[in-house]
């Protein structure tokens, strides 16, 4: 691939001597994105499986003792159905747990009603009819109703599908304003060496010799540039996770990029690194064309 | 005038003008044989940068018939022009060193394109830049040479590879009587070794001491003298 290299150009100034910066930086924008978007994509993979194994069944009814009725006749037809690994009624007071945050601390008159909650969990491995199951539900009690959070879940599957979109485009657009920028560096680079090029041109160097030692002169940029952009992205990454984790279980942890699922990350210089050199010997060819 | 391929470089109703403008060169007619030495003089703005230009293959002609080596320059395809280059050596008027390399590396760059091996590079190199009087300083930068040392490692480039022809531009205009005659002595030196020679110079003292052919150029125009004659059709 390299044969011969030559590297007759002089040591970079000034402006080619900010590229690594740029691409660092872009790199860090892109580490960023893609961490996110595997995040999200991660963390619904995981709403859906935790959902999937667990419908609630309510029992709305205003009367307590028929309230009861209906609970245990539900709980009955669900324990004898296949597919079902067990069902049990959540007590009162943790039902009054998921309550407060609307009701408040304030002490609830006992006469209220209160629906039953039976949690109920699936084995996993035995397809369920929600539909069928949800008749077979309002059969046995007229008050159940079968939450198999489907609803909320299409919602939030929808946002989060939108998230990604847009950070796939994010991504895009930080990989391709950096082909636009390593493409005007480099014609900016041919353009200062005009002079060291013509000369080699005429001892008889041929194109390929000229373009090695700009390829040469990007890969390092683009190096340097990854390593840059890949150990603040790195840093900013644990710094998150590790504030993630302190809030806790729940829907911010569970779609926070976790630092320890990224080892791939560490591909991303290599592929900053070869995007620059391939871009810069694109350019660089194209150019020399239009010589003698 | 009629020229066989029998001479290694050939102008043929040459002409050359840059994108629209006026023609600069204007149907000039010379042949080169191996081994010739040949003077080319004229006026500032006669075209003498330009005709240089068109014999170490910077430019192409924009009409006439150029022939290199027996190969004609129109039918040439730019992936072979290379090859070519390396067959003739170059000395720039302004010397056109590489700053940041010393006058080893910048002598032994014509090599290093041919992949030249290390010690091949070695040898030739200090060879080349002692036989120039410039042994102790070979690991010197151009910037801190004099005008004189330049001009030699500059004339020491082009000559490395022993190219088949050598061009020259001004080569004595930057140094002073004693060392324009010792370059024009390193230059017959060469010339007596078989490379062909195209000397451009404004310096008429020089072209007498040497007694060679000369190319004249006026106004675009090229008149020829071999040695010690009047140009043919021009008033001295």
């Amino acid at each position: 691939m390299w044969g011969r290299t030559l590297q007759f150009l002089p040591r970079s100034k000034d402006r080619e001597g900010l590229l690594p910066w740029v691409i660092g930086v872009m790199l860090f924008l892109c580490a960023l994105s893609v961490a996110s978007a595997v995040a999200i994509g991660t963390g619904i993979e995981r709403w859906s499986r935790d959902l999937a194994s667990n419908v609630t069944v309510q029992i709305i009814v205003s009367d307590a003792a028929e309230r009861e009725e209906q609970t245990n006749a539900v709980l009955r037809m669900l324990n004898a159905t296949p597919g079902v690994e067990s069902a049990s009624v959540l007590a009162n007071a943790e039902v009054m747990a998921l309550v407060s945050p609307w009701l408040g601390d304030l002490p609830i008159d006992a006469n209220l009603p209160i629906p039953s909650l039976i949690d109920v969990a699936l084995d996993g491995t035995t397809p369920i009819n929600m539909a069928a199951l949800a008749e077979r539900l309002e059969a046995t009690a007229p008050g159940a109703r079968l939450d198999d959070h489907q609803e909320w879940l299409s919602q939030i599957l929808d946002l989060a599908s939108v998230i990604q979109i847009v950070l796939t485009a994010v991504v895009a657009m930080v990989v391709l304003s950096t082909i636009a920028i390593v493409i005007f560096g480099c014609r900016a680079g041919l353009a200062t060496h005009a002079e060291p090029i013509a000369i080699m041109h005429l001892m008889g160097a041929e194109d390929s010799m000229i373009c090695r030692a700009f390829d040469v002169r990007y890969l390092i940029h683009g190096i340097k540039g990854g390593v840059f952009g890949i150990i603040f992205a790195v840093l900013t990454l644990w710094l998150v996770s590790n504030m993630a984790a302190d809030v806790g279980e729940g829907l911010v942890s569970s779609v926070t990029p976790d630092v320890s699922m990224g080892y791939w990350l560490l591909l991303l210089p290599l592929v900053a690194a070869l995007l620059t050199m391939t871009t810069a010997r694109l350019t660089v060819r194209n150019a020399l064309r239009d010589m003698m | 005038m009629k020229l066989g391929l029998d001479y290694m470089i050939t102008f043929e109703n040459v002409g050359m003008r840059y994108d629209m403008g006026a023609e600069i060169l204007q149907d000039v007619s010379f042949a080169l044989d191996k081994g010739s030495f040949h003077f080319l003089v004229g006026p500032s703005g006669a075209g003498k940068t330009t005709l240089l230009k068109l014999l170490y293959l910077a430019h192409r002609p924009s009409r006439g018939l150029v022939n290199f080596f027996g190969k004609d320059l129109a039918s040439l395809e730019r992936e072979e022009l290379p090859r070519l280059r390396r067959r003739i050596g170059v000395v720039f008027q302004d010397f056109r060193l590489f700053d940041h390399l010393t006058a080893f590396e910048n002598v032994a760059l014509p090599l290093r394109i041919k992949g030249a091996s290390r010690n091949q590079v070695a040898d030739h190199v200090e060879e080349l830049l002692s036989w120039v009087g410039l042994e102790d300083r070979m690991h010197a930068k151009p910037a801190t040479l004099s005008g004189g040392e330049k001009q030699r490692v500059a004339i020491a480039r082009a000559v490395i590879n022993k190219p088949d022809l050598l061009v020259a531009d001004e080569p004595t205009g930057n140094v002073d009587p004693e060392m324009s005659r010792r370059l024009m002595h390193l230059f017959v030196e060469l010339n007596k070794i078989g490379t062909t020679t195209v000397v451009a110079t404004h310096d008429e003292t020089l072209v007498k001491a040497i007694g060679a052919p000369v190319l004249s150029l006026n106004k675009g125009k090229l008149s020829h003298r071999e040695a010690g004659t009047a140009f043919d059709g021009e008033a001295q």
